[in-house]
């Protein structure tokens, strides 16, 4: 999952964005509202992490422009708690709504919630056959038995499984797997589905030759 | 106590209306009752004056007229037996004379050399002898007031001559000659009690010559007769009878009069209706004023509604002013800015809340999301250390913010203590230059003074405090290579301070909000420089309450001045 964080305040970025990281999250960053804007229109996010105060433009200004082409999820945080500034957010297409200062535990469980909804996907726990993938504690069980995935692995197959009975292309994987630092060799994907496919079985995971992957209803 | 303007206005309404209307009424009543009782004297009067016309032609001949005043020798003024009376009234006396019942009469005239003088006395006797008129030479009780030489038997001859003409016309009429009276004349007489008049007719001794049938009996009206021998009217009120005197009259008194019984009715009547209509036109004059007033407070009522409906959620609204000229119209325009001002100073602090709720909130997210990622899971030392460094940051700026709040709270609610002094401007100057210097040597920046030496009552550490904070931002939004200059002066009343620096400029259009709080023109320029956009507004707050001013003049991308006087008066500032 790729994530873009929008805050002026450098410290609060750099928290929110480990804090992510550590969650396993691809992130990248904005200092301001155009910044933001441009990052946020030029890929797919499945989730934007949005600060309402921005220079340059302001949250509600980045949130509106967005709206125009992308349904990306955004959650908004600000310090404004009132209603009207609540009620003006949602209004303007804002997902979700969180208000400074925050829990940590909260904006991930809030964002993991926001980018299933997002998928269609209501339910935390995702059953594919035999598999079980727990996308709350991101773990995934094959007939009841907890299965050792790395982090990548995990995200690789909850993408499969949010995307359930589409074809996922491999640049996809590659957006939403690495965040814009990250320099991966392009073969990395291919070793991630093979270690998948070894841990949890052969026929998980079907590769369309030249276009992608998918897992099948 | 009646609360309700309208209720009042109302009754003060109604009782001035009562007041006028109880006025009016009386005095329409008493217009009316005196139109009446003219109307009655004057038929009285004509009535008299007929009666009175009719005595005069039934005298016998006038047996004397104004007598001579000189001895017995005098010419006789008075004709001859047999000739009538050369009145005024001539032809009646013709009429009268050549008539049969006169032939007898004519022997009893006085005789014509009866000396006149007796007669001239008798009549101007009474006028001056007082308000007894009663003709003393006929009075038996009263004989001393008689003039020796007037002897009574000449006098009452004459009276009884006259008298028994009267006696002879009180039978029918027609039938004996007498007052006479015409047909539609007599009808006056008779009729129901309280319409009809009576009249009765006493010769000057107060025996009663003749009179109506209608007459009631009365007492002889002692009336006096005027000095110069004139016919005396009198008009009186005698229980509910109307009378009119005629005294002097041809030696006789006439008295007619008639009932007012019927006319106090028809005044009663009067009176009734002018009630009637009186409480009508008060009814009218109060729902007309219950509706004026109504109308006249319908724009308070709308006020009301309009104030009331002004709340802290609902400070838009405004009183709909269709008349600006009125006095309502003027009170609402006055709410209405006085709602205007509200509405903007609570706006003003509403802003400042959420601005201080924000510069607050960040930092302690800051803090939070920190501690929580560190705790998360073990950490290596150098992680904890940025993570407390991250820390020790957000907390040093909520302290300086808190700082600040704190700092404008108390000068808002003027209880910032100032501890005056005298203070050397030019040295303080000196020294905020000297602290802000190694920050305008990292970017190359001259800064340049011109220090007259002026003393100013100040407080030493918040006038440092400003002056600090200028010269900062002179700095922080200058360019590099840039340059400051710092001019001390003194006008006649205050001290200057100019501060003018090349840096960026304000936008005009930022410019009057610079000392508004939490106002920044860049905010993520400030932001990343520690600002916390309460500098210049605490400034401000603070020269204020040196009774000082501090003014911006700038251009954009030239340079800023910044200008501070204070008073160097011995005006202690106050706070």
């Amino acid at each position: 999952m790729r994530v873009l964080v929008v805050e002026d305040e450098p410290d609060l970025q750099r928290v929110v964005a480990m804090a992510l990281r550590e969650d396993d999250y691809a992130v990248d960053t904005a200092d301001d509202g155009e910044e933001g804007l441009y990052k946020a229109q030029a890929w797919d996010y499945d989730a934007l992490v949005l600060d309402v105060m921005l220079p340059k433009r302001d949250g509600w200004s980045v949130l509106s422009t967005l709206r125009e082409t992308k349904p990306t999820p955004v959650l908004m945080l600000t310090a404004r708690d009132t209603v009207p500034d609540r009620v003006k957010g949602l209004n303007l297409g804002a997902d979700d709504y969180l208000v400074k200062p925050f829990e940590l535990s909260e904006l991930m469980a809030r964002l993991r919630a926001l980018i299933r909804r997002s998928k269609g996907q209501p339910r935390p726990i995702l059953e594919i056959g035999e598999v079980r993938v727990d996308t709350a504690s991101k773990t995934v069980a094959v007939r009841g038995e907890l299965a050792a995935l790395t982090a990548k692995e995990y995200c690789l197959l909850e993408m499969l499984a949010l995307h359930r009975g589409t074809l996922v292309t491999r640049t996809m994987i590659y957006d939403h797997l690495f965040d814009e630092n990250d320099d991966s060799l392009s073969n990395l994907v291919d070793v991630y589905i093979s270690n998948l496919r070894r841990k949890l079985g052969h026929e998980l995971i079907t590769t369309r030759r030249g276009q992608g992957y998918l897992i099948d209803d | 106590m009646i609360r309700s303007l309208r209720w009042r206005l109302q009754l003060w309404h109604a009782l001035v209306l009562f007041i006028v209307l109880a006025v009016f009424g009386v005095v329409v009543y008493f217009l009316q009752w005196q139109t009446r009782l003219q109307q009655i004297d004057a038929e009285l009067d004509r009535t008299a004056e007929v009666l009175a016309m009719r005595v005069r032609r039934l005298m016998p001949g006038p047996p004397f007229g104004r007598p001579p005043f000189e001895g017995p020798g005098g010419p006789p003024r008075f004709n001859q037996p047999g000739q009538p009376f050369p009145g005024p009234r001539g032809p009646n006396n013709m009429d009268r004379g050549n008539r049969p019942p006169r032939g007898p009469d004519d022997e009893r005239r006085p005789p014509p050399n009866r000396p006149p003088r007796d007669i001239a006395n008798d009549q101007t006797a009474p006028g001056p002898r007082g308000p007894n008129p009663r003709p003393p030479q006929f009075d038996p009780n009263n004989p001393s007031g008689r003039p020796i030489d007037n002897p009574p038997w000449q006098m009452s001859r004459w009276f009884d001559d006259v008298l028994r003409r009267f006696r002879d016309f009180g039978g029918p009429r027609g039938d004996r000659p007498g007052l006479d009276l015409p047909e539609e004349f007599a009808h006056l007489f008779e009729g129901p009690e309280d319409r009809r008049m009576y009249f009765l007719i006493w010769n000057r001794d107060g025996r009663v010559l003749e009179k109506s049938a209608s007459a009631p009996d009365l007492p002889f009206p002692a009336l006096h007769v005027s000095e110069n021998d004139l016919p005396v009217r009198l008009v009186r009120h005698r229980a509910h009878f109307r009378e009119v005197v005629l005294a002097g009259r041809f030696e006789t008194n006439i008295l007619v009069g008639r009932s007012l019984r019927h006319d106090i009715g028809l005044s009663r009547r009067f009176a009734g209706m002018l009630t009637l209509a009186a409480i009508g036109v008060l009814g009218i004059g109060l729902l007309g004023g219950w509706w004026f007033t109504g109308r006249a407070i319908r724009p308070l009522e709308t006020m009301t509604k309009t104030a009331e409906s002004i709340s802290a959620q609902n400070l838009a609204q405004r009183i709909n002013i269709t008349e600006t000229d009125s006095e309502l119209g003027q009170l609402a325009v006055v709410l209405n800015q006085t709602f205007d001002r509200l509405q903007a100073a609570f706006e003003r602090q509403t802003r400042f809340t959420a601005d201080a709720s924000h510069e607050l909130r960040t930092p302690v997210a800051v803090i939070l999301a920190q501690i929580e990622l560190s705790l998360a899971r073990p950490r290596s030392e150098q992680d904890y250390r940025e993570a407390l460094a991250t820390c020790l940051r957000a907390s040093q700026r909520m302290k300086s913010l808190i700082e600040n709040l704190l700092v404008l709270a108390r000068l808002d609610a003027g209880a910032a203590e100032l501890r005056l002094e005298k203070v050397a401007l030019d040295q303080l100057v000196g020294e905020a230059v000297e602290l802000i210097q190694p920050l305008a040597d990292q970017r190359k920046i001259a800064i340049t003074c011109e220090l007259a030496p002026v003393t100013v009552p100040a407080d030493r550490h918040r006038l440092s405090q400003v002056l600090t904070n200028l010269l900062t931002n002179a700095v922080r939004y200058n360019r590099d290579d840039g340059s400051i200059v710092v001019t001390v002066s003194e006008e006649a009343e205050t001290a200057v301070v100019a501060i003018r620096d090349t840096g960026i400029g304000i936008a005009p259009e930022h410019l009057p909000h610079i000392f508004d709080r939490f106002f920044r023109v860049d905010p993520a320029r400030s932001r990343s420089e520690g600002s916390s956009g309460l500098g210049l507004a605490i400034c401000q707050s603070l020269v204020a309450a040196h009774h000082g001013t501090l003014t911006t003049t700038s251009t954009l991308g030239e340079g800023t001045t910044m200008e501070l006087r204070l008073p160097r008066g011995a005006k202690p500032p106050a706070g």
